[in-house]
């Protein structure tokens, strides 16, 4: 694959992976004590609050709504059950495309490992495909698989795909070779090289594809939902803003920033248990990916 | 060359010349008409400059890359010529290779490292899983088997690869510089370790390096090799009684001359 | 001094003849296979091929693609700029002050994680259907991805070269010039290849929501009508736009960044 390509596809999660692990270290210099960075956390909460209530006082609450309105609202509607109902929609949507995606793009490059023509005769469509605006065939989804969950599921899992397919074929074409001839010299058949050297190789790229995918697939399913749904927190979304409830869009809006976050530190989680066995400068970080 | 009657393998001839890159008319020769035998049992080091092809050479006999001329004979039986396609890695589990990195998989314990050659030949039963808990203790390595890698330090890394290689028990063990990259402390027990493991059951290894001690204090005989393309241009028998220590070995008398011969050979 | 790498297969050279033949069946295959979607799930369904050029060839014409394509570009063009200067110049300037940067880092982390997609119907309540929301909202979305590429470039300076240079005597200004900008560029450069695609689509996915022109707007008219071929035309049109976009980026891009041997690690 093209280093350009390869590069390409991490895009924002490689900054978010970034922002987490060698961030923190590079911000919190050990020269600032920790108690004042956490105040000056506190501090810049308590402005960005207060200029959100002093905007709202001026322009009024239809616009801006306001953060004591949000609370409030946010736990109405918790209690109603409307907002859990939404989100565990909309989660639905990411999660099935995401494994309707997601699954065939993990397995491809081991399939075509072996298969330097094929891979090279698909290599342009694939490429093509990975640039292909797939937002943009959303209302083509809604217009085939109706309104319901099934064209979230497919616009989701046609970004999903794209994005774990790349990210797993840097891997398995990262295999050491060393490795591979070890093992053959200690008796391995090319089964055993794919199944004991190649497939835990790339597992962490296959990973790193589906962490990097995640906040996509809930971004997918939501501009599907903003489109044309009557469920999900798109839907919330809109029928919010085309009633002028303005907080009603910021608690769907305050609600995906918790789940994608949410998810985030699951994968990351889920990531550094399955990769134990990796050096932990290492773990979890999208620099494997340019090594 | 006149160790034993039947070599348990014998090089002959071989040349190899890797394929031109772009631009580059002809690529320059890593390997010429190189021959020797090794006797079953043997000991044989192989001393020569950084550079000068040694690993090729072991490649080569270990069947991960092919030759440009020449043959390799297993017990009098032709096993590799020129013929790239037909390469069979560690012939049939005859031949084991120790590289210079350690090459453990990241993903696997050390048990797990050190036992897989036996499950991929079929052959991990009680008998050889005991083979392999004594080795782990001549080693000093029990107490680590469930510790991945990253976890265990340079020296335990050069061990378990040394006896995941021990443990299936090839005929022949190639070792490419394997105690390169450690400190000279740990050096010095890794080399003590290898020959006390191979008092214990002697078979045939090649061990290549580019220290001159080292290859005097290990081997029953040095082959020196020339700088690229490499040739054997001289060989040493060395006699210093087994078991050896190799603390007091540099005291011994002729280690000294033994090393300047072989420095002036190198130069 | 370790061991070679996989041998190449002999029998690779002649099938290697194989890959350009195959790669123009395999797009023959796919519009067969397309023309066969069509026959067999009917045209309301699937339009063929033909139809879609046939369509576009229309609305070419009648310059109508032209002026959709042209306020579909126009939004995302001042999007770009605007949200494109403000996120690349912050990071330079957040630099200056490590305290302010260890606290907005939880605030930035979390920014980072809300959908940016989802806040378009918001842009379109503040600032109605027309091209102003859209602009807003590509410059969120373009401002985000500079911004968080920006601050990767400069979270990856090596601090060793500064001192080093600080230790000759090199002035800040010197510093900024020749470490901080040399090494965050690289980094800028990949947050726009990012973004100008984005850019195109984010405008399109606001002008599905709520528009009265653009492509986005033309092809969620037409799924309002049931005109397949009038969405499938409109998604062909943005697709080869996109991609085109990517390549002329792409070449551009080897250009000017020729000094550095392998981009790849640097690209974030």
């Amino acid at each position: 694959m093209p280093a350009s390509r390869d590069s390409a596809i991490p895009s924002v999660g490689r900054a978010g992976a970034a922002l987490h692990r060698p961030h923190r270290r590079a911000l919190a210099p050990a020269r600032i004590p920790c108690w004042r960075v956490y105040l000056d956390r506190l501090v810049v909460l308590i402005v960005v609050i207060g200029l959100w209530q002093l905007s709202s006082l001026y322009f009024g609450t239809i616009w801006f709504s306001s953060p004591w309105h949000v609370l409030t609202r946010m736990i109405t509607e918790l209690r109603s059950g409307e907002l859990v109902f939404n989100a565990v929609y909309t989660l639905k949507a990411a999660f099935y495309g995401a494994l309707v995606g997601g699954v065939p793009g993990a397995l491809l490059p081991f399939v075509l490992r072996r298969r330097p023509v094929t891979s090279a005769i698909l290599d342009p469509y694939l490429a093509g495909g990975y640039g292909v605006p797939k937002l943009a065939l959303a209302p083509l989804f809604i217009l085939w698989f109706g309104v319901d969950l099934e064209p979230k599921i497919a616009l989701v899992a046609s970004i999903v795909f794209f994005l774990v397919f790349f990210s797993t074929m840097s891997g398995v074409n990262a295999v050491n070779a060393q490795y591979v001839n070890v093992m053959r010299v200690c008796g391995a058949k090319e089964r055993d090289i794919a199944r004991h050297v190649v497939w835990p190789g790339a597992i962490p790229y296959a990973f790193a594809g589906f962490r990097i995918a995640a906040p996509y697939a809930i971004g997918a399913a939501v501009v599907g939902e903003l489109i044309s749904s009557n469920r999900g927190l798109g839907f919330t979304i809109n029928s919010g803003a085309t009633d002028f409830d303005t907080t009603l869009v910021f608690v769907a809006l305050v609600t995906l920033t918790i789940l994608v976050v949410a998810i985030n530190l699951l994968v990351a989680r889920a990531e550094r248990w399955l990769l134990r066995w990796r050096p932990p400068q290492q773990g979890g970080s999208m620099r494997v990916m340019g090594t | 060359m006149t160790t034993a009657a039947t070599p348990i393998l014998e090089v002959r001839g071989l040349a190899k010349r890797f394929p031109p890159r772009a631009g580059e008319a002809q690529s320059p020769q890593v390997l010429a008409d190189l021959s020797f035998r090794v006797a079953d049992q043997e000991f044989l080091t192989m001393v020569g400059p950084s550079g000068a092809g040694k690993s090729t050479l072991l490649n080569i006999i270990a069947q991960v890359d092919g030759a440009s001329a020449g043959e390799i004979f297993f017990r009098g039986e032709l096993i590799e010529t020129t013929d790239t396609a037909a390469l069979n890695p560690g012939w049939n589990c005859q031949i084991g290779y120790v590289t210079q990195d350690d090459n453990l998989l990241p993903w696997r314990t050390l048990i797990d490292n050190v036992t897989l050659p036996l499950k991929l030949q079929g052959r991990y039963n009680e008998e050889t899983a005991e083979r392999v808990q004594a080795l782990l203790r001549a080693t000093n390595l029990t107490g680590f088997e469930r510790y991945y890698p990253h976890e265990l330090s340079g020296g335990m890394r050069k061990r378990a690869s040394l006896i995941r290689t021990l443990a299936y028990d090839p005929p022949i063990i190639l070792m490419d510089e394997p105690f390169g990259a450690v400190d000279a402390q740990t050096r010095g027990q890794l080399q003590q370790d290898l020959l006390r493991l191979w008092d214990h059951g002697r078979k045939t290894i090649i061990f290549v390096t580019h220290d001159i001690g080292e290859a005097i204090a290990l081997g029953d005989r040095v082959l020196v090799l020339s700088r690229s393309p490499a040739k054997v241009i001289a060989q040493h028998r060395i006699d210093i009684a087994r078991p050896r220590n190799l603390g007091n070995l540099f005291k011994l008398d002729g280690f000294g001359d033994m090393f300047e011969a072989v420095r002036q050979q190198l130069q | 001094m370790s061991i070679a790498i996989a041998r190449p297969l002999p029998r690779l050279r002649r099938k290697r003849q194989l890959i350009p033949a195959g790669r123009i069946a395999l797009g023959i295959a796919v519009l067969a296979l397309w023309q066969l979607g069509t026959n067999i799930m009917g045209q309301e369904w699937l339009p063929g091929p033909a139809d879609v050029l046939v369509r576009i060839w229309n609305i070419t014409v009648s310059g109508q693609l032209l002026h959709d394509t042209a306020i579909t570009f126009w939004e995302a063009a001042v999007g770009m700029a605007l949200g494109g200067a403000a996120g690349a110049l912050l990071p330079f300037l957040l630099r200056l002050s490590p305290r302010l940067m260890a606290a907005l880092d939880p605030f930035i982390s979390a920014a980072f994680g809300m959908p940016k997609l989802a806040l378009a119907p918001l842009f379109i309540l503040w600032f109605g259907i027309g091209i102003p929301a859209k602009i807003v909202f590509v410059a969120s979305i373009v401002f985000f991805l500079m911004f968080y590429n920006g601050l990767a470039g400069i979270m990856s300076i090596d601090p060793k070269l500064v001192a080093m240079l600080r230790v000759a005597g090199a002035s800040e200004w010197f510093i900024s010039r020749e470490i901080v900008w040399n090494t965050a560029k690289p980094f800028l450069f990949a947050g726009l290849k990012i973004a100008l695609p984005r850019a195109l689509s984010g405008a399109v996915v606001g002008e599905f929501i709520a528009a009265d022109s653009g492509l986005g707007w033309y092809i969620q008219n037409a799924r309002s009508f049931n005109d397949t071929t009038g969405v499938v035309a409109g998604a062909v049109v943005v697709t080869v736009l996109v991609i085109g976009v990517n390549a002329a980026l792409k070449r551009v891009q080897t250009r000017s960044l020729a000094w550095r041997p392998v981009a790849r690690d640097m690209m974030v």
